[in-house]
């Protein structure tokens, strides 16, 4: 180590040249890791000048040699355009993360989840991390790499990533509307901390380890939200009697009206009700209605029918805030 | 005894008849560190490491040296810059750069990079190919002198 005394040249003064002008160079392409890991940079000058007898000599200098450390830097950015919707008890939710190597050299990243996290209703249970090793940007169950934390750290090439997914179940207690917050962290293997911090010798290449701006560790947020529905039923009757009344006597019609209201953010799949016919009554033929339009009484392609003495009717899915009305007739004996 | 006179000559001879200049060029690179001072202040030094990040600051000193018995004209030194520095500046502001390869010379304010499109803009220092060196005098016998110019770890 040497201090600096600022560098003196010979006192022999330059001798300006002819102005460049128009002297025209190529832009080159910069490389957003910098120069990679392991790269030798040489420098070597040469000096011309003109002997006593005339004559032109060109001597080069020595050359000196430095290696270029690896430079330790690592993102991780959500991949998800927004929340993560599952219902509560819901496993295997996935949440999507990429993480790129922003160093210079070839490096291994250890990856972590974090669900133990302040400000939000509850923590998912990180079942598992894939790593999407077909490139294709989704998850594929049983193609895809289950992650195990040492094992198979995902080495990264300088600039560039790969996009990890997160598995989780939605704990069961879980209500409509909950958000739940997972981070994902990823911390280059060769080590991490404050910026500058070297690890001699054990950088890519051969030079050193150095951590840069991102301190070799980066995390982002991913959030799960619960979608749920419920589902609940009215049923009403009215009764006509055979003069003109409302009395429920012998030949009196009753008209049963069940309303089915899904509620909540999510949707409820294969939504359907059945009713049966109640003792001491009959069922008026063709009288089945659903959201005022008749279904037949057979057992065909329509959504509903009368079997078995009772009426059925499917509806579908059903998103929350919206129901379905269902009427059918009875003739008490 | 032809032969050995011949010999002798050869021995003799440039000594004898020639003055010689013989001028040596060494290169050295450091990297420049800032290192703060229990009183607050920061030191600047220069560190002769075998590897370095990058963004570090090298500084590169060319020593030269007429050892010979003659002064040597015309003197210039050139030193490309190495690939995977970018040049920042030289410390004797007589220098000059060319960012075309070392075809043209001139002040790096004067010089021109063409863009894709065809359209011309003042060339940033990292563009810069070489940097060059012209004594006006000769080096005298015995002289010596030293050039230097920074530049980054891409």
């Amino acid at each position: 180590m040497i201090e600096t005394s600022g560098i003196i040249d010979g006192g022999r003064r330059v001798i300006p040249l002819a102005a460049m002008g128009l002297a025209f160079g190529l832009a080159s392409p910069a490389i957003a890791a910098g120069t990679l890991a392991g790269t030798k940079i040489s420098n070597t000058a040469n000096a011309t000048y003109t002997d006593p007898a005339g004559n032109p000599v060109t001597i080069p200098s020595n050359t000196v040699d430095l290696r270029v450390d690896e430079l330790l830097n690592v993102t991780v950015a959500s991949a998800d355009p927004g929340d993560v919707a599952g219902q509560p008890g819901a496993t295997n939710q996935v949440l999507s993360f990429n993480v790129t190597n922003t160093g210079n050299g070839a490096e291994a990243f250890r990856l972590t989840p974090i669900t133990a996290i302040g400000g939000d209703a509850f923590d998912p249970n990180a079942t598992s991390l894939v790593i999407d090793s077909n490139g294709n940007g989704v998850y594929d169950a049983g193609t895809d790499t289950v992650y195990a934390a040492g094992s198979n750290d995902p080495v990264l090439a300088p600039d560039t990533g790969v996009k990890v997914f997160v598995l989780s179940t939605i704990p069961a207690g879980a209500t409509d509307g909950q958000r739940g917050q997972l981070d994902l962290t990823a911390t280059a293997v060769t080590g991490s901390g404050a910026p500058g911090t070297s690890f001699a010798g054990q950088g890519t290449g051969g030079g050193d380890a150095v951590v840069g701006s991102t301190s070799a560790s980066a995390r982002d947020k991913g959030f799960y939200i619960v979608n749920a529905a419920t589902v609940a039923f009215v049923k009403s009757a009215t009764v006509a009697d055979p003069f003109g009344g409302t009395r429920s006597v012998p030949g009196s019609i009753v008209t049963y009206r069940l309303v089915a209201t899904v509620s909540g953010s999510g949707s409820l799949a294969n939504l359907g009700l059945a009713d049966p016919i109640p003792a001491s009554t009959t069922y008026v033929p063709a009288t089945i209605t659903s959201e005022g339009a008749p279904l037949s009484d057979a057992t065909d392609a329509d959504a509903g029918e009368f079997a078995a003495n009772r009426i059925a009717v499917r509806f579908g899915t059903v998103a929350g805030g919206q129901s379905r009305t269902v009427t059918f007739q009875v003739k008490i004996n | 005894m032809i032969r050995y006179l011949l010999a002798f000559f050869a021995l003799t001879l440039p000594a004898a008849a020639f003055a010689q200049s013989d001028v040596t060029l060494t290169s050295e690179m450091f990297v420049e560190r800032t290192v703060p001072q229990a009183n607050g202040t920061a030191k600047t030094v220069l560190e002769k490491p075998d590897s370095v990040p990058p963004g570090a600051k090298l500084v590169f000193v060319l020593s030269y040296r007429n050892q010979g018995s003659a002064p040597a004209a015309n003197f210039s030194v050139t030193n490309p810059i190495p690939a995977g520095v970018a040049f920042e500046s030289a410390v004797d502001g007589g220098s000059e750069v060319s960012v075309n390869g070392g075809t043209n010379w001139g002040s790096l304010g004067t010089a021109r990079v063409r863009n894709p499109d065809g359209t011309t803009r003042a060339a940033r220092p990292d563009e810069v190919t070489h940097v060059r060196w012209v004594l006006k005098s000769p080096i005298a016998v015995g002289g010596q002198g030293k050039l230097s110019f920074t530049g980054t770890v891409k």
